[in-house]
């Protein structure tokens, strides 16, 4: 680029220019969701033959897989972290509220059976597919992308669902449900989109 | 010619740099010079003249025992974007 003088509606020009540069690239590749939205619902699906079928005490059990995931998820974050050359506000509220996300799953897990008084049960499926579309909503309207922002109305419409059917061990069967229309399908989608842009 | 225009941001290189750092939160030289395809020394040149009109601010590190370089555009330089940007539409408007 030379540095002699130029005129305003070149100066126009080139601003216009560089921040479509700077926002060309689509950054997500759509792993997390897979990774997730998979897992959740290998785990939940696990955790309902056990329970339904076997009548097994400790399904919940299953459920420890998912800190081998976490495990892999920090080294996976840290990777990237390391990569990156350049932060875009949209990676950095987006990063935001999955963070929100994380904590206040936490924070329900230690809450709800206080809250509940010990019957938990009849009240978790509701809670989480209601608190499971806030990220994947918000993801969407963030990354402009339908799949996520349907996927993330569909996780409450199935909240709305499990508060009707009522029976605890059918209710559960939603949870992988929500994991195919809020993580899975977007999450392929959101991948597709990803490989098209980087040929 | 164009008086007006504020000198440290009427010239490419600054301009585009200061239109890369508008759009985002915080980027890297080696993300810069990439996107600018200007050469390491005279983008080197013209970041320096930016932090010292207090429109940037630089960060520098080591990542991996590799030095690196992050640039962010501070809000008097986000002030003076604009108005550059204001004045550039007046002088089109005539």
């Amino acid at each position: 680029m030379n540095e002699e003088n130029f005129d305003p509606k070149q100066s126009l020009l080139l601003i216009e220019s560089m921040i479509n540069r700077a926002k060309d690239k689509f950054a997500e590749d759509g792993s997390m969701y897979l990774l997730w939205g998979w897992v959740v619902f290998v785990c939940s699906l696990t955790q309902f033959v056990l329970m339904h079928f076997f009548k097994y005490p400790y399904h919940y059990i299953v459920w420890f897989a998912s800190w081998i995931v976490v495990i892999y998820q920090v080294v996976y974050i840290r990777k990237k972290i390391k990569q990156r050359r350049v932060r875009t506000y949209t990676g950095y509220i987006l990063g935001y509220v999955w963070l929100t996300f994380v904590i206040v799953i936490f924070l329900l897990a230690f809450l709800i059976g206080r809250l509940t008084e010990g019957d938990y049960y009849n009240h978790i499926s509701p809670i989480l597919l209601t608190i499971y579309g806030i990220p994947i909503f918000l993801s969407g309207i963030i990354l402009r992308f339908k799949p996520l922002v349907i996927g993330g109305i569909g996780c409450w419409i199935l909240a709305i669902a499990a508060m009707l059917i009522g029976n605890y061990d059918y209710q559960f069967l939603l949870i992988p449900l929500a994991m195919i229309i809020a993580w899975i399908i977007p999450g392929y989608l959101l991948r597709a989109k990803y490989k098209l842009q980087s040929q | 010619m164009f008086k007006d225009l504020d000198p440290i941001l009427h010239s490419q290189l600054r301009l585009a740099v200061m239109s890369l750092l508008i759009s985002v939160k915080e980027a890297e030289f080696t993300f810069l010079k990439e996107k600018t395809n200007a050469t390491a020394g005279n983008l080197s040149v013209q970041i320096q003249k930016l932090k010292e009109a207090g429109y940037i601010d630089v960060v520098k590190q080591f990542k991996d025992n590799y030095p690196q370089t992050i640039c962010k555009i501070t809000p008097t330089g986000v002030k003076a974007f604009d108005v550059y940007v204001k004045n550039l539409q007046t002088y089109l408007a005539k």
